[in-house]
Formats: C-alpha cells, structure tokens, sequence
C-alpha cells in the first residue's frame, strides 16, 4: 500500500476530529503509520472545520495534496464543496446530505443548493459520488449527535480502505464516553449498511 | 476530553496515538518534570490540559498562571531550587515572558528547565506569525524543534537532559502542525517527579545587579559553545540522506515534512539535511554538507532563520555553493504555512524539474465550483453571552462609539451583523489603547475583554486609566471561563489546574481596589439593566468598569445536560412579519432564513432568549431555563 488519504470536512460542532482520532486510533491498531491533522481554537467555533487522515509507510505531512483525497468524507455539503481542491476524478466524495446552513445565507436571503447543484458540482471533480443520509441513520440509531459515527461506519464500508472494520470499531469503543458507545456503535453499523452496496472501490 | 490515562501507562515501547500536545505531556512524564506552568493558548493549550487531567495522580505539580511572565518565573524559581520544570505558551506568550526568560538565561537554572513556545504560521488562531527562533538566538538560549509527535516527546526528555548539562533553560519551538498533528509515539519508560526542591544560596549567579549581570553575561557565552558542540552531536542534527546530484536541502520542524515528500514528488536525488537542534547551530555539520554540494536549498516556514545563519557559515567556509531559499528570490514564501505544494514548486524551481501535477488547473476548475460559495468563518456560538454583551453596546454607543476589543471569543464580535472591533493587538491592548483613542478623539471609548485576558494583562492598564484619570469605560465579559482555548480555570473561576477548589478573585472587588470609582456587574441577557448601566458608565467623569457576566454557553449547557434540564428551544410564532429584526441584529446561527421566512434551527437554540428581546412583533415565543 502507497497511501490512503481521507478528508474530513464538516461545521464545528460536528465531530470531524473525533471521526478523524478514531481513524487514526484504528490504524495504529492495525500497526500502519498515521497522520492526523486537526485544527482547534478559533477555527472550530461554528466554523468550517477541515481534519484530514493519512495512512500509509512513508507519509510525514499531516495534510494532503491537492488531488490526493482517497475518499473526501463530507459531513455537510456545502463544506464538502470547499474541500474539492482535494479531489480528482480518482476520489471518492461519500457525503452527508444534512444541511447546515451558514449564517451568509440567511444574511443575503440566498436559497441552499439543491442536491442536483451540489452533485453537478462534485462532478467537475470526479464522478464518484455516494450520499448518505447521516442525520437519518443516526436518528435510527438513537442520536442525532452520532451522525460521526454513521460516517465513519460509511468509511469503513469501502472496499479499499486500509484499516480493518474490527479495529474502527474498537477505536470508537475507546473514544466514545461510555454511555454513548451502544449509540455510536449502532449508528456505525447503519453507515457501514449504507454504503456496503455501494460501487467504492 | 478523551481519557488521557493512556499517558500514564508504564509500558515502554508501546506504541499509541497521541497528538503532538498530548505527546509532548507525555514527555514531561518520561522526563521527570515535575513543576509545569503555563497559560493557555492555541496552538498550545493541550500541553497544560493534559498535564492538568493526570497532575495528580502522576504526583507533579501544574498550574494555570495568571499569565506567561509569571508561568516562568514561578518555574524559574523551582528550577533554580533544583527541581525539573517545564512552562506551555503559544508563540505570543513568550513575547510577554521574554523579560524573564532573557536574563534568566544568565542566571540559569539547576533544575532542568524547558519553555515550550507553539508558533502558529497561517495564524490558525492568533493574531501574528512571528518566527520564535529569534528568541533562541536573541537570548542565546538552546532550541529544540520537533516535526512530529514522536520528536516533540522524545525532545522533550533531551531538552531537559540539554538543560541540566548546560544549566540553561532550553526553547522547544513547535509549530501548530506539530501540536495539533495527530501520530504514532513508542512510549519511553516514566520518570520520577520530585517536588523537593533546595534553594542555595549564590548572589553573584542569581542576583542579577549590574556587577552580576557582567559576569553571568560572559558565562552565558561560554555555555553558548558549550551547547555548540551538544549541537554539533546532537542526535537532532543528522544528514538523512546523500544524493547524487549536486544538490542538498536543510530543513528543520514541519517543514522537513515538506521536503521529504515533495522530494518523493518530484522524484528528486537530493542530500538532505534535517536540523532538530536549531540553536546553536551545528556549524561544522552545516559546513561538510554545504562542501559536498554544489547548490544548497533551505526549506523553511516563516523566517529565513537558517538561511541567514547558513549563509554566513558559506562566506566563510563554502563561499562558492549556490544558496537558495527565501532571501533575495523568494523560492518560498517567507509568510504562511509551508506545504507539500509550495515546497515541491520551490525545488522544482531551484531544480528545473517540472511539477508531476498541474496544479493551475485544479485551481482554476477550484475557483469556478467554489464560486459564490457562502463562506462559513468562525462565529460566536448560538447562546453566547457576548453576542448579548456587544447588542448591548452598539445599542447604547452606537456608531459614535470607539470599540478597542482584545484577544478572546469577544473577537468574533468584529463579524458582522454586530461588527464591534475598532483596534486589536495584543492580550489587554484594549484597555490600554482605550485611553490614547479616548485622549485624541474625546470618543466614547468602550474598552472589551474577558475575564481571563482581565487577570492576564488588564490591571496595569487599568491602574494607568485610573491614576491618569482617562475617560474609558472597560466591559469585562465574564464567562466565567478561558472560553476560546478550552475552558480552562482563572483566578475567577475557583479552580485551580490540580482540580482542586480555590477562593475565587472577584473583579469587582480588584477593579475597586485599584481605585475604579464606578463598578457595576450586570447579566447581559437582560438587556433593559445592562444598557442603563453601561449608559451609567460612559456618563462617568474618568474611568468605569461593567463586568457583564453570564456562563459560556458550552458550560451552561453541558451543566444542563448534566443537571437532566431539559433546553426547549424557541419558536417562531405566527405573530412573526418576517422583518428580520433578529438575523440582521444578532446573526445568531440558530436564526435561519429560508424563502424569505425566518425561524429557530432546534438543534442549535440554547434558549437564551436574546432573540426575543429584539423582536418588534412578539413573535419568538419559549421559556428561558433556570
């Protein structure tokens, strides 16, 4: 294996760095090398929020090139759309479908994209598209606040993914306060679901 | 928090995930440090946090100081009675501890001691990017650098072993993409920490008079070729590989990251040289690899700091090697963080090779999705007390008002729809600048801070309004937290960083003891009584104080959430016309518009009820929890 580079991108709030701890927790499990890059501070306070996952032998620089996005994991649309620069026609972008507006919009009365708009979008980039409806799942699951958890299970669905699905889910085991795990572990089963069926690899 | 018991674990040569902050904590474990000091701030808060989570059980002492300048002289003193210590600042802190640390470098220490400086190239979550190897070089003081997590732990057992053989303080500068990087640590095996400390007694090493100062300054630069020669055999400084063609890079810190893999990129067959002790520099080390090639590339972030030093050493020893960088011709840029990218293009440059990707083009196809993309920059959290606080003074100063505000969340408030902000330097700027802005324009000047940038740095100023009877009033808003960095504990709060309770210092009572004559502390949400008293205020022949006081929202929520209260957010009744009173006053993010219709995002509604304060119509409806 080269390496495997992943792209969390979301709202502050959402859970991108625990999603992008669990990875990497999940890959020093499976013994590989790993590079997480997280922003805190000022960056995170309702803000757009970019971690990003590199698993691979050689791989020093915590952030990706460029074009070099395996998967660009999407937690909110339009965030997903900002961090095309990352992707090409090789990348597959999995993304939540849950909106959440930003303030600008609401500000100059503007309508959020359609999902035709975003996926036209995307596919200047690549064609590999797969949507998933995290705040769904996660609602099924029993919380709207493990939508995370859904798309670290969608992650995990795909076929290529260097990182065992046993580990990913022992590293959530380890991350998520107790009284949550059976939720996070639920919601990650019905993003892996999601997605299994799906064309990833 | 995730559980940082992993850090406590005696298992050496288990391998674990930890950020780099969280690494570096481990190294204070490993190394024995049992004295930490230090005040929060991005990118280096989680140092201090993670001490703080284990102090006790790990048997070290750590507090959060009041500021950087007393972080390091409370070390400075423990150190100097033989006890190892370690002091966490971002970048900016070592500014306002440099008075200590500069003569402190002639006093020394006994004890190993190591200042943590966390720069911030990209201004990730500062207000600057300053380079902070000039304070190595300014103050003679050892510096280490990491580029990874594992380097940051393992370095900081060397600097503290560096220290105690030069009994001097040693700098580990790291940067935010080493703090806040995530990687694999191979633990080392735990220290013992031992608060016993001895104080002996030596005037002429630790009384810095001028008759002292002389020989110490001496002594300083005798242990400067000391640290030299540890440079020059330091582990840190090694060539990584030797190339065949004629060109070598020096790197140090994240950006030899950089290099290896733009190297990797552009297929590239380059000597390269990585520098982990970066001051003093390894002069002999630097002069061999500097012979063996013919064009020498320096790759680093921010300042030319190297490349200035690298450049004297060719005049003399290899004045024909060919020295790129970014002095003269910019081959990388000398402001912002480093990338894979920007390296790659800096070499190909210097190499004439051409870059295996077209990166114009994603640019270009970039810039056409991206846009008229509405941008989505950090805001003030739905709930929070300062959006309350700044509606408050924009009702009662208007735009006629000066705004000097500081470093916080309040920062935010320059967003708009509230747009407050009129100057922004430093930590306590604001109460400061207040009085030369309300000396020249006779302005009403309302001076912003909050309650831990109030300890930090505010009383000198204050005591300057009050002796100088300057005009300005100072809004402390209180939330009862250091709120931007992680919600860590002031003299405010009642807690100390051992966890355990303290007699909280009250504002009010410092503010009137320095000889404030009007101080009032008000809860913002009401905004009927805060405004009459902020008014109050401004009507104040010479300088006032308003403590606008309400609980962060992420704490009074989760204390909610603990509590088992219930929030229940607001709504939008059909009493609404749609005037967008509220999204065009307070821009709160649970405020949505949609088809021209506003209403409340439930996910995101603390029910603070500010919205229903500004609504003309009565048509926001909900009950503030107690």
């Amino acid at each position: 294996m080269k390496e495997f580079n992943v792209v969390l991108a979301g709202v502050g709030g959402q859970g991108t760095i625990l999603a992008a701890e669990v990875l990497g927790t999940a890959a020093v499990i499976d013994g590989l090398d790993v590079r997480v890059s997280e922003i805190h501070g000022m960056a995170q306070r309702g803000g757009a929020v970019v971690s990003m996952v590199r698993i691979g032998k050689n791989v020093r620089v915590p952030t990706v090139l460029e074009g070099r996005a395996d998967v660009l994991l999407g937690f909110e649309p339009l965030e997903t759309l900002r961090n095309l620069r990352y992707a090409s026609e090789k990348t597959l972008v999995i993304m939540s479908s849950e909106q959440i507006p930003p303030t600008e919009l609401s500000a100059k009365n503007l309508k959020y994209p359609s999902m035709d708009e975003l996926k036209a979008k995307i596919q200047r980039f690549t064609r590999r598209i797969v949507v998933v409806d995290a705040a769904r799942l996660a609602e099924e699951a029993g919380s709207s606040l493990a939508q995370n958890s859904v798309m670290v299970g969608a992650l995990a669905a795909v076929k290529v993914f260097p990182v065992k699905v046993g580990s990913l889910v022992e590293a959530l085991k380890q991350l998520v306060p107790s009284k949550h795990v059976e939720t996070n572990v639920k919601a990650f089963d019905l993003g892996y679901e999601a997605v299994r069926k799906e064309k990833t690899d | 928090m995730p559980d940082l018991h992993v850090l406590l674990r005696d298992e050496p040569g288990k391998r674990v995930l930890l950020l780099g902050n969280e690494a570096i904590a481990r190294g204070i474990l490993e190394a024995g440090i049992s004295l930490v000091t230090t005040y929060p701030g991005t990118p280096a808060s989680e140092i201090g946090d993670s001490v703080s989570a284990i102090a006790s059980e790990a048997g070290l002492y750590m507090e959060y100081s009041t500021n950087e300048l007393v972080a390091v002289e409370v070390a400075a003193g423990a150190a100097n009675c033989n006890v190892r210590a370690l002091t966490a600042m971002k970048h900016v802190g070592l500014n306002v501890a440099a008075d200590a640390v500069m003569t402190l470098a002639y006093v020394g220490v006994k004890g190993g001691y190591v200042i943590v400086t966390a720069d911030d190239p990209e201004c990730y979550s500062s207000q600057n990017e300053q380079d902070n190897r000039y304070y190595a070089l300014l103050s003679n003081l050892p510096c280490l650098e990491p580029s990874d997590p594992q380097e940051a732990k393992d370095m900081t057992v060397a600097a503290v072993e560096v220290s105690e053989k030069l009994e001097l303080p040693v700098l580990l500068r790291t940067t935010t993409r080493v703090n806040h990087t995530r990687g694999p640590v191979v633990l080392g095996k735990l220290g013992k920490p031992s608060l016993k400390g001895d104080l002996v007694r030596d005037m002429v090493r630790m009384v810095m008079v001028p008759a002292h100062a002389r020989i110490m300054h001496e002594k300083l630069l005798e242990k400067v070729d000391k640290a030299r020669q540890l440079s020059e055999g330091s582990p840190f400084n090694l060539i990584v590989r030797r190339g065949k063609s004629g060109v070598g890079v020096i790197s140090s810190g994240a950006a030899y990251n950089y290099v290896l893999e733009a190297v990797d990129l552009l297929g590239l067959d380059v000597g390269t040289l990585k520098l982990g002790m970066t001051h003093p520099l390894p002069e002999k080390m630097i002069t061999e690899f500097l012979c063996m090639h013919e064009k020498v590339v320096v790759v680093e972030e921010l300042e030319p700091y190297l490349e200035l030093q690298v450049k004297a050493m060719a005049k003399d020893h290899a004045p024909n090697v060919e020295i790129y960088g970014k002095m003269g011709k910019h081959y990388f840029p000398r402001n912002g963080e480093l990338s894979t990218r920007l390296v790659a293009s800096g070499l190909a440059e210097v190499t004439g090779r051409k870059m295996p990707i077209d990166f114009a083009r994603v640019d270009r196809v970039f810039s056409e999705v991206a846009k008229g993309l509405p941008s989505r920059p950090p805001i003030l959290c739905a709930g929070c007390p300062h959006r309350a606080s700044f509606f408050v003074m924009k009702r009662v100063g208007g735009e006629s008002a000066a705004y000097p505000t500081d470093i916080g969340c309040y920062a935010l408030g320059t967003a708009p729809p509230l747009g407050i902000g009129d100057l922004l330097i430093c930590m306590g700027s604001s109460i400061s600048t207040a009085q030369g802005i309300s000396k020249v324009t006779g302005r009403n000047t309302i001076a912003t801070l909050g309650d831990s940038t109030f300890f930090h740095a505010a009383l000198p100023g204050l005591v300057n309004a009050v002796y100088n009877n300057a005009k300005v009033t100072l809004v402390v808003l209180d939330n009862t937290t250091t709120a931007m960095t992680g919600h860590q504990p002031h003299p405010g709060t009642g807690t100390t960083g051992m966890g355990s309770p303290a007699e909280k210092v009250s504002i009010e009572k410092v503010a009137k003891g320095i000889g404030v004559i009007y101080v009032k502390a008000v809860d913002p949400f009401k905004i009927k009584e805060a405004s009459a008293v902020l008014k109050e205020a401004l009507e104040q022949p010479g300088p006032s104080v308003v403590v606008f006081r309400a609980p962060c929202v992420l704490l009074s929520v989760r204390e909610k959430r603990r509590q088992g209260i219930k929030v229940m957010p607001f709504k939008v009744t059909d009493k609404c016309t749609n005037c967008m009173a509220c999204t065009k006053l307070l821009g709160c993010p649970a405020l949505v518009v949609a088809d021209g219709k506003v209403s409340i995002e439930e996910a995101l509604c603390t029910a603070c009820g500010l919205c229903v304060s500004v609504c003309p119509y009565g048509g926001i409806e909900g009950r503030c929890p107690k």
